[in-house]
């Protein structure tokens, strides 16, 4: 499930309010426990991440948008 | 040969003088204005221009001033091309200003500030205009020279602030005749590519000349017409340029517009991983609050001594035993003299005392005959009697001498 970071970050910060705010049956506090570990996971995951790419933008004789890569020396 | 001119003739002959002077015909003059006038009748300006040591009348006709970039004052230094003549009603010479401007920076400053007042009432640096920059940044745009510090200053906080986000670099000169264009292209064209999040500009430092490309009209519409946010990091802390009063945030420098674009992913994992405790933390209180409850309920006598319970139930039971036992027997007792009395009655109408008083029961085939309507000669019958059974054939049949009285 394809699930944006910031939406994760959201749904986990909300779990933890609800978890500490609200008087819940013990099988959706451990099915939300559950839930939390689990976006938490994922958004680790997501921040550890090294992978970004860096391209130029160029536009081509047609005008035409084109991404292309490139070497910067840092 | 003449004697004598009259006034007018000779300054006359000054100004045909003056005028085919080619010098005078067409020059540049530097000085700074003082006793600046423009008549609202007519619109000319009339005006002085004067250095150190001297000083020269000078008027600007309506026309041309209506060309100039900026607003004359008094003390502001120019640089006024025109032409020398006499004016004859008052025997003085003028210069007869055709163009000017402001004289070296002063100049690009005042237009600056002209162009910012045109803009601002326009409403190109409108707060209520601003956009909000995202929380998280995935993808980030960057209009910049590709060989600049700026870029490398940029591209160095991002990457230790986060590995994992993407950027599009849309490569510009950030100088020199035709930079405004191509900034407000670059800026146009990551709308046009989409899914940005958030765009900076960026030039490093330089003087206000270098930076007049981020002062130009161009490139304040199209930071106000972008739909992705924009941070500007232009310069210096020092400069100030009009794209910083366009963006949506202003940065003092290039490096600073990254650390506003992009959020320190080590900040949000301190975040994501306090999270994480806060949930395990939950969940291990949670836990412990529900034992504890077990444990109270664990508590309580009847689980201590489960024989204690049992025993008022066995006395229950056996009340009730007692109860059942008593109420059959009772019933027993009730249903065995009712059943005496059936008995009796049966005994009355049973067939043995029937047949004790002479009468037999016909069967044939086990079946009693009431009548013998359908008997024939020579079938065989069973006769019932009191004592014995006996196996008889019927020989005569004839209407009973009873007749249909029974």
């Amino acid at each position: 499930m394809e699930i944006k970071f910031e939406t994760a970050l959201l749904k986990l910060e909300k779990i933890v309010q609800a978890l500490e705010s609200e008087e819940l049956e013990l099988e959706e506090s451990i099915k939300l426990f559950e839930e939390g570990i689990k976006l938490s996971l994922y958004c680790r995951q997501e921040l550890e991440r090294a992978d970004g790419k860096i391209q130029q933008l160029l536009e081509n004789i047609q005008g035409e948008l084109e991404l292309a890569e490139v070497e910067i020396n840092e | 040969m003449r004697e004598y001119f009259t006034v007018s003739e000779l300054n006359d002959y000054i100004g045909s003088l003056l005028e085919n002077d080619l010098t005078l015909a067409d020059c540049w003059i530097k000085g700074e204005i003082s006793g600046c006038k423009v008549y609202q009748q007519s619109g000319h300006m009339y005006f002085s221009l004067k250095d150190r040591d001297g000083v020269i009348s000078s008027v600007m006709f309506k026309s041309r001033v209506q060309r100039l970039r900026f607003i004359p004052k008094d003390g502001v230094e120019v640089l006024a091309r025109g032409n020398v003549s006499v004016f004859s009603k008052q025997g003085k010479y003028q210069f007869y200003a055709q163009e000017m401007q402001l004289y070296g920076v002063g100049d690009l400053y005042w237009q600056m500030e002209q162009l910012k007042e045109k803009l601002q009432a326009q409403g190109y640096f409108a707060a209520e205009h601003k956009k909000p920059l995202p929380k998280i940044v995935k993808r980030l745009g960057i209009v910049s020279s590709q060989d600049g510090a700026a870029l490398r200053d940029i591209l160095k906080v991002i990457r230790n602030r986060a590995g994992n986000l993407d950027i599009i670099i849309a490569h510009t000169a950030v100088q020199g005749a035709g930079a405004p264009e191509e900034i407000a292209a670059a800026i146009s064209r990551l709308n046009t590519l989409g899914d940005i999040d958030v765009i900076i500009v960026a030039r490093g430092g330089g003087s206000l000349e270098d930076l007049m490309a981020f002062n130009s009209e161009k490139v304040v519409k199209a930071v106000y017409d972008s739909q992705v946010p924009i941070i500007s990091g232009v310069g210096h802390e020092v400069d100030t340029t009009l794209i910083d009063y366009a963006a949506d945030i202003r940065a003092a420098t290039p490096t600073q517009a990254a650390q506003m674009a992009v959020p320190d992913n080590a900040l949000l994992l301190e975040r994501v991983l306090k999270y994480q405790q806060r949930l395990i933390q939950i969940m291990q209180r949670e836990l412990l609050d529900r034992s504890e409850l077990l444990d109270r309920i664990m508590m309580q006598k009847v689980w201590q001594q489960p024989e204690s319970l049992l025993k008022s139930k066995k006395l229950q039971v056996s009340y009730l035993q007692n109860q059942l036992h008593r109420n059959i027997k009772h019933c027993y007792k009730d249903k065995a003299a009712h059943f005496a009395l059936i008995m009796k009655g049966l005994d009355s109408v049973s067939p043995l005392k029937v047949m004790e008083r002479g009468y037999a029961i016909i069967q044939q085939e086990d079946k009693i005959l009431r009548d013998a309507e359908n008997l024939q000669i020579g079938e065989l019958v069973t006769i019932d009697m009191r004592r014995h059974r006996l196996l008889a054939q019927i020989l005569k049949k004839e209407q009973s001498a009873y007749g249909d009285q029974i």
